[in-house]
């Protein structure tokens, strides 16, 4: 019986992916277009601050730097990955 | 005999899934769910992110499933169900799988790269220029039958209300999700209960004013019989009457807006909103059908070899090439691998999920393109009476199916025949939105420096709906969305092709997939060949006015151009394909040395 509501949990559980990948998905796909764009243009402002010139970091990127740090490996990857036409299809 | 049908696809789905596609899937690409995808490596939090397959199933069921596996198997009943049926379960037991599948892991270990990268990688700088030029045909005529099947509906003056309502309701969720941050539960059961409500509201008394609208211009003719208000003109195929003509238009506008505004601010809430629509339509239409399992009474198996009226009235059309891509999508289509290329490719998190999302969700297509051909054949009660819906266009035929399936669920008829008539429009109009958006950007990269006007987002735009107007106005629907479909085939037999050339190359096995490239580019190729002949001829007809003329010239030009760039392609793929059988025999005799 325990197998039973495991497997029907498990079931409900696809059913849910499911579900969300036709409705939502492709919404949230967008939405991280987007933030990614806006990403890129803020660590492009900031970034000549971040790493030291002038020598002393203003105070506003020490306090950027924890949340910047950990989107600079998506954001070098984002920049310089090759792009084609059909890009624009996804 | 309805639930027959769908219970044999289901059967044979399922047999073809775990018989064919698993072995291929184990013993020839030999997936490893422990290889890193380029979901993993790449990583880069917005194109390249892995997701489950459950998610990437839904999500790649819902972009490859459009009007094409809808309207395909409405046309192609003028063959009877029997070919139509035989061509689905058996295009997609040995080609749509095959296309879908290997297409997806060819761009997974090749760093999810797009169609355009694995033709300049595998086949040559040329082949990627070639295949972006044919991209931008296939995408004009792709707008040129979506526009004419959806123009044909919205006349039906119980529609736009309903449509328009869904339009507001989007606009209203972006306001709810983005400016008021309201939950996406909340949002979602009211604005889908607007539209829903909407599309009622439009069934009532209220559509007076569409009918006013509809009813403002042309004259009336008796046409075969038929009294026929409003036309505006008259073409060898029949009347272009003001309603079709006007929300043509007006469609078109609608897709303008979707491409030019923030895609989160319009097109995105729209499309929501209409997914549940289609989810509800969908679910519905199954259970009416399972409920009811009509007969196809006395809709004929085959009606002969040849088809009266396909191409052009009057004109007999052959079973082959032509019903091979009026059903241009349920059995094979390649739509399919663009969208897998560059979507699904780049989100999935084991290669061991490519079997299941993209080669289920082709199976799961099927069953849509079968439950099609079961409105076709079972909703109007004879062959005849469904010959005359069809005259009023596919649309009609598949709202009359749904109002007919609806119904048995205690849905009024009427209330049926227009939500059908709606879940079919926005099925059309999300992906043409989404198609323009592409044009206008593929415009600007291809002409922008030649012509500095197309890197004006408005500019391309508008060139791609002049083109998209052309068609619409002066083409017989039947003969555009063949001709639509042969690109589209087509385009699944190039990348059948390009799969052959990087299986040789791999040194695996690739005749399952060299066969079916081979059928569908000869197929495809004799298909638009003949439709840009019925095209030719419908042109040089004499006495007809200038622009119906061109409109037929442009139709019968893309069919030819995209028939001489596909001949252009397969020299290269042939060179390519020598060269890595060549490099296949070198790496056998001295591994060495390659």
């Amino acid at each position: 019986m325990a197998g039973g509501w495991e497997y029907l949990g498990k079931l409900k559980g696809y059913m849910q992916e499911i579900l969300y990948g036709m409705a939502i998905h492709d919404m949230a796909r967008q939405l991280r277009r987007q933030r990614g764009s806006l990403e890129h243009l803020f660590i492009l402002v900031s970034m000549g601050d971040l790493l030291g010139v002038p020598v002393l970091p203003p105070y506003y990127c020490l306090r950027l730097l924890p949340f910047v740090v950990p989107e600079i490996a998506s954001w070098k990857r984002r920049m310089l990955r090759e792009r084609d036409l059909l890009d624009a299809l996804s | 005999m309805s639930a027959f049908a769908l219970m044999i696809t289901v059967l044979c789905g399922a047999a073809g899934y775990s018989l064919y596609a698993r072995r291929i899937d184990r013993n020839t690409l030999r997936t490893d769910r422990r290889k890193a995808t380029p979901a993993v490596l790449y990583h880069d939090g917005v194109d390249f992110v892995p997701t489950t397959r459950g998610v990437l199933f839904g999500y790649q069921f819902k972009s490859i499933a459009a009007l094409g596996p809808i309207v395909g198997p409405i046309v192609a009943a003028q063959w009877g169900w029997l070919p139509a049926l035989a061509w689905l379960i058996l295009g997609v037991f040995f080609i749509g799988w095959v296309q879908d599948y290997a297409g997806t892991l060819m761009a997974m270990r090749n760093e999810g790269m797009t169609m355009g990268g694995l033709s300049y990688r595998y086949l040559s700088p040329r082949a990627r220029t070639i295949l972006l030029s044919f991209i931008y045909f296939y995408l004009v005529l792709f707008m040129g039958a979506f526009s004419s099947i959806v123009a044909r509906i919205m006349a039906n003056p119980d529609v736009p209300i309903g449509l328009v309502t869904l339009t507001l309701a989007g606009v209203f969720a972006d306001h709810m999700i983005y400016k008021v941050r309201r939950d996406l539960r909340t949002t979602t059961i009211l604005t889908v209960a607007l539209a829903l409500v909407g599309v009622w509201v439009g069934t009532t008394g209220v559509n007076g004013v569409v009918k006013l609208i509809n009813g403002a211009v042309g004259y009336t003719a008796v046409i075969d019989g038929q009294t026929v208000p409003n036309i505006l003109y008259t073409t060898p195929y029949g009347p272009m009457t003001w309603p079709v003509w006007l929300w043509g238009i007006l469609a078109l506008v609608f897709c303008y807006f979707g491409s030019i505004l923030p895609i989160w601010q319009f097109a995105q809430p729209v499309n929501y909103i209409s997914f549940w629509l289609i989810f509800i339509g969908i679910i519905g239409a199954v259970l009416g059908v399972v409920i009811q399992h009509p007969g196809f009474a006395d809709f004929p198996a085959f009606t002969g070899f040849m088809a009266r009226g396909v191409l052009a009235p009057g004109v007999d059309t052959p079973l082959w090439p032509i019903l091979f891509v009026t059903i241009s999508c349920g059995a094979v289509s390649g739509w399919h691998s663009l969208v897998s290329t560059t979507g699904t490719a780049r989100q999935l998190e084991k290669e061991t999920d490519a079997l299941p999302v993209a080669g289920g969700a082709m199976f799961t297509e099927t069953v849509l393109g079968v439950l099609s051909l079961v409105f076709a054949a079972a909703a109007f009660g004879s062959f005849g009476g469904y010959k005359l819906v069809l005259a009023q266009g596919a649309g009609a035929v598949f709202a009359g199916g749904m109002a007919h399936f609806l119904h048995v669920l205690g849905i009024p008829e009427a209330l049926g025949g227009a939500f059908g008539a709606v879940f079919l429009t926005i099925m059309g109009l999300t992906v043409m939105q989404l198609v323009l958006r592409f044009m206008r950007i593929a415009s600007a990269e291809l002409l922008g420096d030649a012509v500095p006007a197309f890197r004006n987002p408005h500019i391309g735009s508008i060139v791609a709906l002049l083109f998209t107007l052309l068609i619409l106005w002066t083409g017989f629907w039947q003969r555009i969305w063949i001709l639509f479909g042969g690109s589209n085939q087509l385009f699944a037999g190039l990348t059948l092709m390009l799969v052959t050339v990087w299986l040789a190359g791999a040194g695996k096995s690739y005749k399952w997939a060299f066969w079916p490239g081979v059928f569908m580019y000869v197929t495809t190729v004799a298909a638009l060949l003949v439709t840009a002949h019925a095209s030719l001829q419908a042109a040089l007809k004499p006495g007809l006015m200038s622009a119906f003329v061109f409109g037929n010239l442009l139709s019968a030009a893309i069919g030819l151009v995209l028939a001489i760039l596909a001949l252009i392609l397969a020299v290269d793929v042939i060179g390519a394909f020598a060269q890595a059988r060549q490099r296949k025999v070198a790496m056998r005799e001295s591994p060495a040395a390659v």
